[in-house]
C-alpha cells in the first residue's frame, strides 16, 4: 500500500444524526454555561434539553429504515440498536420533565445550589436564599444520553469503553449533588465513582485479551475469529469473564450490586429514576450485543455464567429486600431482584430472548420512572420521606397517589394486566422455548418472594392508619404529572394491550454484525 | 547470553524493567504516604514507557512518559501537595478481616491470570510491529493512518468524554463569588482582632543543632513552641522530637556551667518534661 495516500473514512453524518444532536446539544450547554448569564441559563438548557431528546428521537424515527455499520464498523444502526436508542430517549425525556421538577421542594429543584459549596456552610445557606441553581446537570445529562446511545449501538471494544466512560462520569457527578442529605449524596458519589473506575478497569482487561486472542476489538472480526478456531483459549475464557464483570456491574447483578443501594439511596430522585431505568436498559443493551454478536461463538462458556448471575441476582435481591425499611434501598434491592429476571432472557442466548428482554426493559423502565417520581413527591420540610412507615395511610391522605404507586408495585410484582406481568411470562417462556426449567423455576421463587414485600408496601399505605406527622404527597408541577402520567399509562397499556410493542420489538429483527 | 545478540539484549531490558514496575506497583500499595505513592507510579510508569520503546512502539513509550509521568503524575503531585499534605488517611479497618480477604483475592485473582495467559501465550510465535509499521511507513505514521480511518469515530467522541470532565471539575471545584473580596486592611484588622499571634509565628529550628523546619523552637523556659513547625507537618504529627539531653547541654554551655571539648553530657533528670532551668 502507498503510504502516500489515504482513502477517507466513510462517516454517514446523516446516519449518525441522532447521536450529533445530543452531544451537540450538551457542547452548546456547557457554552451557554460559559456564556449567558445566571438567569438566563435554564430557559435556554430546557430548550437545549428537550429540544434535542425530542429531536433525536424523530430523526431515529425517520431513519429507521436505513440500517447499517455506519462510521467504519465503530457503530452498529440495527433493529436492536433503534429500539434501545429510542427507549432510551423515550425514559430520558421523562427523566428530564423530573429534572426540571421546581415545585416540590420549597427552596427549588431537586439539586445542590452548588455541588462545591460544602454541606451546611454559609455558603451554602446563601446561595439558597439567593435562588441559585447549578444549571450545569443540563449539559451533563445530555451528555450521559449521548454515552448511552453509543453504548447500546457500539459495534467494537474501544467505542463501547469510551461510551461507558461518557455515560457514567457525568452519572458520578449527578449523584453527589442532591440538595437535601449532602453528605449521603457526596458519599453515594464517591462509592459510585471508586468501584465504576474499578469496573471499567476489569472491561479494559477484558477488552485487552480479547484483543490479544483475536487480533481486533471490532465484534465481526472477534466473532469471526471464534468462529475459526472454536477451541477456547484462556484468552477468550478470562476476556469474557472480565468484559461481563464490567457490563454486570452496571447493571447491577450480584456478585456486582454493593454500589447499588447506597448510590440508589443517596443520589437525588431524578438522577435515581435515570440510573435505574436508563442505565439500565442501556447496559442491557450492550450486553446483549456483546454477548450475541461478539460472543455468540462460546455461548457455552457464558451461558452457565449467566445462568447462574441470573439465579444469584433474583435470589438475593428478593430476600434482601424483604428486611428494607427504606423506600429508596427497598426499590435499589428489588431492581436487583429485576435485573436477575432479564438475565434470564439474555442467558438464552435465542432471538426470544433477546425480544423477550427488550418487552423487560420497555416495561421496567417507564415504571421505575414512576416509582421514582412518587417518591420524590412524598416528602417534608427536610427532603424525600423514605422511610416505609412514613408512608402509612398515604391512600387516604392522597389517594391518586397512592394508588399509582400501587400499580407501579403490582407491575413490578408482575400481577396480571400490568405491563410486569406480560414482560415475566415472556422472559420465563423464552428460557422454557431453550428447556431451561431450572431457571424459570428459581425465577418464580423469587418472584413469590418479591411479591411479598410489593404488596407489603401497597397494605402499608392503603390499610394503616398514618402515623403522626406523615403529610400528603405535596402537589407537583405539570412536568412530574406528565411523566407519572405516562408512566402509569405505558405500566397498564403494556399489561392489557401488549401486541403492538410486541410486534415492533420482533419486527425489529436481530443485531447485525 | 551476549551483549550482541539483540534479544538478548532486550531480555536483559524486560527483566530490569519489569522488576521496577512490579516494585513500584508494590511500593504504590504499601506506601503510608499519597505524595510517596505518586512517585512510586512514576517509577512504575517509567518502567513500562522503557519497555514500550523496547518493544519497537516508541510513540507509546514518548506517551507515557510526556503524558502520564509528565504531565498527569506531576500533576497529582501538585494537588497533593497544595491540598492533601496536612491531612493522613485513617488506616483503620472499618470492615473486619478486610484486608486479608483482599490480600487472598487479589493473590487469587492474579495467580489465575498468571497462569492463564501464561498457558494461552505459551509457544506463540512472535512476529514484533515490525511488519505492523512498516505497512505505512513508520510507527507514528501508523498510529496516526489507524486513528483516523478504522478508530475515527472513537477519535471523536473523546472529544465528549473531555468535555464531560472539564466541565465535571469544575462543577465540584469552582466557587463563584458572591461577597466583595476582603481586602488587606481587613485582613489585618481581623488578624489582630482575633486574638490571634499578629505578629510573624517563631521560626523552627533551634540552638543551631538543626535547621529542619519540623524541628520546634524552644520557648524560655525550655518547652516545646508548636507553632514554630508549619501547620501541615503538626497535623501530620511529624514534629521532630527534642533531644532534652541537647538542650540541657547547651544550657550549661551558655550558662557557663560546662565547656567545649568531649566533657560528659549533664544527664537530664526526666526526658519527657522540660529539661534544664533556663539560666
Amino acid at each position: 500500500m502507498n503510504p502516500e495516500v489515504m482513502t477517507a473514512p466513510s462517516i454517514d453524518y446523516i446516519a449518525l444524526l441522532p447521536y450529533i444532536i445530543v452531544g451537540a446539544a450538551g457542547v452548546i450547554g456547557v457554552i451557554v454555561e460559559a456564556f449567558v448569564g445566571r438567569n438566563g441559563r435554564r430557559p435556554i438548557q430546557l430548550v437545549l434539553a428537550f429540544g434535542s431528546l425530542i429531536g433525536a428521537f424523530g430523526v431515529l424515527v425517520v431513519n429507521r429504515t436505513t440500517l447499517g455499520l455506519q462510521a467504519e464498523g465503530a457503530i452498529a444502526i440495527d433493529g436492536p440498536g433503534i429500539l434501545f436508542m429510542g427507549l432510551i430517549l423515550l425514559l430520558a425525556i421523562l427523566v428530564a420533565l423530573l429534572m426540571s421538577e421546581r415545585q416540590l421542594d420549597p427552596a427549588g429543584d431537586a439539586f445542590a445550589p452548588r455541588a462545591s459549596a460544602l454541606p451546611g456552610s454559609d455558603d451554602e445557606r446563601e446561595l439558597t436564599t439567593r435562588g441559585y441553581f447549578q444549571t450545569e446537570i443540563w449539559p451533563l445529562f445530555l451528555f450521559s444520553v449521548f454515552g448511552m446511545m453509543l453504548f447500546v449501538t457500539a459495534s467494537n471494544l474501544l467505542v463501547l469503553f469510551i461510551a461507558l466512560e461518557i455515560m457514567s462520569l457525568p452519572l458520578y457527578l449527578m449523584a453527589g449533588m442532591s440538595r437535601r442529605r449532602r453528605l449521603l449524596s457526596q458519599e453515594a458519589a464517591l462509592k459510585y465513582f471508586i468501584l465504576g473506575a474499578f469496573s471499567s478497569a476489569f472491561l479494559l482487561f477484558g477488552i485487552a485479551l480479547l484483543y490479544g486472542y483475536s487480533g481486533s476489538v471490532e465484534f465481526s472480526v472477534i466473532a469471526d475469529a471464534l468462529a475459526a478456531e472454536p477451541g477456547q483459549t484462556a484468552l477468550v475464557v478470562g476476556g469474557v469473564a472480565l468484559l461481563s464483570v464490567g457490563l454486570l456491574f452496571k447493571i447491577g447483578a450480584v456478585p456486582f450490586h454493593a454500589w447499588v443501594p447506597d448510590v440508589y439511596q443517596g443520589s437525588p430522585a431524578p438522577v435515581t429514576a435515570f440510573m435505574a431505568a436508563a442505565v439500565k436498559v442501556t447496559a442491557f443493551g450492550a450486553l446483549l450485543r456483546v454477548m450475541y454478536v461478539a460472543l455468540g461463538g462460546v455461548r457455552w462458556e457464558w451461558e452457565p455464567l449467566l445462568w447462574i448471575i441470573a439465579g444469584l441476582t433474583m435470589l438475593f435481591g428478593s430476600v434482601v429486600a424483604i428486611a428494607q425499611t427504606d423506600m429508596k434501598r427497598m426499590i435499589a434491592y428489588s431492581s436487583i431482584a429485576q435485573a436477575g429476571f432479564i438475565l434470564i432472557g439474555v442467558s438464552t442466548a435465542t432471538a426470544e430472548g433477546l425480544y423477550a428482554s427488550i418487552f423487560y426493559l420497555v416495561a421496567y423502565g417507564f415504571t421505575t420512572i414512576g416509582i421514582f417520581a412518587i417518591i420524590a413527591m412524598v416528602r417534608d420540610a427536610g427532603g424525600e420521606m423514605t422511610r416505609l412507615d412514613q408512608w402509612a395511610g398515604l391512600g387516604k391522605r392522597s389517594p391518586l397517589v397512592a394508588v399509582s404507586f400501587g400499580i407501579f408495585m403490582f407491575a413490578l410484582a408482575s400481577f396480571p394486566l400490568t405491563s410486569g406481568f406480560i414482560a415475566k411470562f415472556l422472559v420465563f417462556e423464552s428460557a422454557l422455548a431453550v428447556d431451561n426449567l431450572g431457571l424459570v423455576i428459581v425465577g418464580v421463587i423469587a418472584s413469590v418472594m418479591a411479591a411479598f414485600f410489593y404488596i407489603r408496601v401497597v397494605v402499608i399505605m392503603f390499610f394503616r392508619e398514618p402515623v403522626e406527622g406523615s403529610p400528603a404527597a405535596a402537589v407537583p408541577s405539570a412536568t412530574t404529572t406528565l411523566a407519572l402520567a405516562v408512566s402509569a399509562a405505558v405500566t397498564v397499556i403494556l399489561g392489557v394491550l401488549p401486541e403492538p410493542v410486541i410486534n415492533l420489538i420482533e419486527q425489529a429483527g436481530v443485531f447485525l454484525r | 547470553m551476549t551483549s550482541t545478540d539483540p534479544s538478548a539484549a532486550e531480555a536483559v531490558v524486560f527483566w530490569v524493567c519489569a522488576f521496577l514496575s512490579v516494585v513500584g506497583g508494590i511500593g504504590l500499595i504499601l506506601s503510608r504516604r499519597a505524595v510517596h505513592s505518586a512517585l512510586w507510579v512514576a517509577l512504575t510508569m517509567i518502567s513500562l514507557a522503557v519497555l514500550y520503546i523496547a518493544n519497537a512502539a516508541p510513540f507509546l513509550g514518548m506517551v507515557q512518559i510526556i503524558v502520564y509521568t509528565g504531565a498527569v503524575m506531576m500533576l497529582f503531585l501538585f494537588v497533593l501537595m497544595v491540598v492533601g499534605v496536612d491531612s493522613s488517611d485513617s488506616l483503620v479497618e472499618t470492615l473486619r478481616g478486610q484486608r486479608v480477604a483482599g490480600i487472598l483475592l487479589a493473590v487469587g485473582f492474579g495467580l489465575l491470570l498468571a497462569i492463564g495467559l501464561g498457558s494461552a501465550l505459551n509457544g506463540v510465535p512472535v512476529v514484533g510491529l515490525d511488519g505492523a509499521n512498516g505497512e505505512y511507513g513508520g510507527n507514528v505514521e501508523g498510529l496516526a493512518r489507524l486513528l483516523f480511518s478504522e478508530y475515527v469515530l472513537a477519535f471523536e467522541i473523546v472529544a465528549g468524554l473531555l468535555v464531560v470532565a472539564a466541565l465535571g471539575a469544575l462543577v465540584l471545584a469552582h466557587r463563584e463569588r458572591w461577597q466583595p473580596r476582603r481586602t488587606q486592611r481587613e485582613i489585618s484588622q481581623e488578624r489582630t482582632r482575633g486574638g490571634i499571634h499578629p505578629a510573624p509565628l517563631p521560626p523552627p529550628g533551634v540552638y543551631a543543632r538543626h535547621n529542619a523546619v519540623d524541628t520546634p523552637a524552644l520557648l524560655p523556659d525550655g518547652s516545646v513552641a508548636d507553632i514554630s513547625v508549619p501547620g501541615p507537618l503538626r497535623a501530620r504529627g511529624d514534629l521532630r522530637p527534642v533531644d532534652t539531653a541537647a538542650v540541657a547541654e547547651t544550657a550549661a554551655l551558655t550558662s557557663g556551667e560546662a565547656t567545649y571539648g568531649p566533657a560528659k553530657r549533664p544527664v537530664a533528670d526526666d526526658p519527657g518534661t522540660s529539661p534544664g532551668e533556663p539560666s
